[in-house]
Parts: structure tokens; sequence; C-alpha cells
């Protein structure tokens, strides 16, 4: 495994963190611990993507720090390559 | 509103083509209990929730079911590819092949293809809760009958990782009907719909 997918993993698996916080949260809403737990991630979460994408280019459509053709260009997530 | 990432909500990597097994996995893409049906059930069944957890959860749970439909297609896609006529006839994928050649369309293992028939929305709040119940234990079980076919670890490892979500998700409904009781007559949670006769209006 290269880096730019050690990265990916990572940054897959603190998104896929907060993402279930996010969902607990949704019948939980005043669990203080949850809520911090999930500000944790999404600092972290901040961070890695944005070192990412100076990088290898956007993960996500909105990102403003990179080119319009990185958004357009292979691979596509639903290729083998995408999912090193 | 929505915005597209642009990656798998868990890695599909297949290194092997098995159009025997597409052809089942596909089921997920657009059968009874599948992604897309999911998704379109919470999406739908939202506007009527009258609480605000509620409305939370079938948004959250009806976006993570399109991240989830993508993954399937993923798989279904990768499964179909770089194969001859004759792999595709050997291996029982030709009668899909036929109408679709290797794009992806939502239809069951069976080859029924989607509608709006395998899910409802009837606009009360318990007899919607217990189908979203109902639908994600339906998913955990296909997902398991997939298991047993499947012997691919590059297959085994993202069917896995959807059907432990079902297991979640089923968590998520399961707090949220006991939201909804707790707001109610103890004595007859049926006495009204809460996600329509005024009475009961929360904020």
């Amino acid at each position: 495994m290269n880096e730019q997918s050690r990265m990916k993993r990572r940054i897959s698996a603190v998104g896929f963190a907060m993402w279930e916080l996010h969902l607990y949260l949704d019948s939980h809403p005043y669990c203080a611990d949850g809520a911090k737990k999930l500000a944790e991630y999404q600092e972290q979460y901040k961070k890695l993507l944005a070192e990412y994408e100076e990088k290898y280019g956007p993960v996500n459509e909105m990102s403003r720090n990179t080119s319009r053709w990185a958004w357009v260009s292979d691979p596509w997530p639903w290729e083998a390559e995408a999912n090193d | 509103m929505w915005v597209y990432e642009k990656k798998l909500q868990y890695p599909v990597k297949i290194k092997n083509p098995n159009p025997a097994l597409a052809k089942i996995i596909i089921s997920q893409y657009g059968g009874p209990h599948g992604e897309i049906g999911a998704s379109l059930r919470y999406l739908s069944q939202r506007y009527s929730m009258p609480y605000p957890e509620l409305r939370a959860i079938l948004t959250d749970v009806g976006t993570e079911e399109l991240a989830h439909l993508e993954m399937v297609g993923a798989i279904v896609y990768q499964l179909t590819r770089n194969l001859t006529p004759e792999e595709i006839q050997k291996q029982g994928f030709d009668a899909y092949f036929i109408d679709h050649t290797t794009g992806v369309y939502p239809v069951a293992a069976s080859g029924a293809p989607f509608s709006a028939n395998m899910f409802a929305v009837t606009g009360d709040t318990i007899a919607d809760l217990n189908e979203d119940l109902a639908a994600e234990q339906k998913a955990r079980v296909t997902y398991d009958n997939i298991l047993r076919f499947a012997d691919d670890p590059d297959v085994r490892e993202p069917i896995k990782f959807l059907r432990e979500r079902e297991v979640v998700h089923y968590q998520r409904f399961g707090e949220g009907l006991r939201i909804t009781t707790d707001r109610l007559d103890s004595k007859n949670f049926y006495a009204f719909n809460p996600g329509f006769d005024k009475v009961s209006k929360t904020k």
C-alpha cells in the first residue's frame, strides 16, 4: 500500500467514525460525550483532508483548493483502482 | 440538498470477475430489500414524521443507503469486467446481459425490475418505523444469504460491512420507536397518529 492509499484509508476511517457518531447523536442529541468525541474526529478529519487534497486532488466536489480537472479525471469511486 | 464525495463509504477492489455472483448481488441494488428501496423509503417517510429526532434519523439513514447503493453498484460493476460472451453465458449472466449488457440496472436477483411497490409510506409514525425495523432485518438476511454463496474475500469484506450497517440502522430505528412511544399515551399507543392528528404535535 502506497502513501496515497494509506492516507485515503485513514481519512475514510476517521470519516466513518464521524458518521457513526453523527447517526448516534440523532437519537441521543443530549449526549455530551458523544458530541465531544465527534468534534475531536472532525478536527482530525479536516487536517487529514486538507493534507490529502493538497497532494492528490479533490475528494469533495466543493473543495476550493483543487483544480477542475482533478475532479473530472479518473478513477471514479466504482473503479477498483480508486480503492487501493 | 446533497453533496457528492468522490469515494466509496468502504473500499471495493475485486480482482476476479464473477458474473454468477453479480447476478445475485444485484438484488441489493434493485431488489425487494435493496438499497435504492431503502433510501427512497426513508427519504420519503421523513416528511410525515412528528419528532425532530425521527426526521434526522430518516434523513441520515436514507442518505447512507445511497452510499450503499453506490457500493453495491461498484461490486456488480467490478464483477462483470472483461468478460467474453462465452463466460457470460456459462455463468448464467446472459439473460441480464441481453437487456443491459454490463450496465448496472436496478433489478432483483430474479430479474424483476425495481418498483416502489417494494416499500410503504403509510404516514403513520408507528407503522412506518416498524416497516423500517423490518426492512433493516430483511436487508441483513439478504446479505447473510449473499455470504452463503460468496467465497471471494474481495467480495465478502464489503458485503460484511453492508450487513453490519443494517444492524446499526436497526438499532437507531429501535431508538426512534422508543422516542415515539415515550411521547405517546402508554395505555394506548394507537389512540392517535402523531404524524397526522394535531393533538400530538410536539416541537
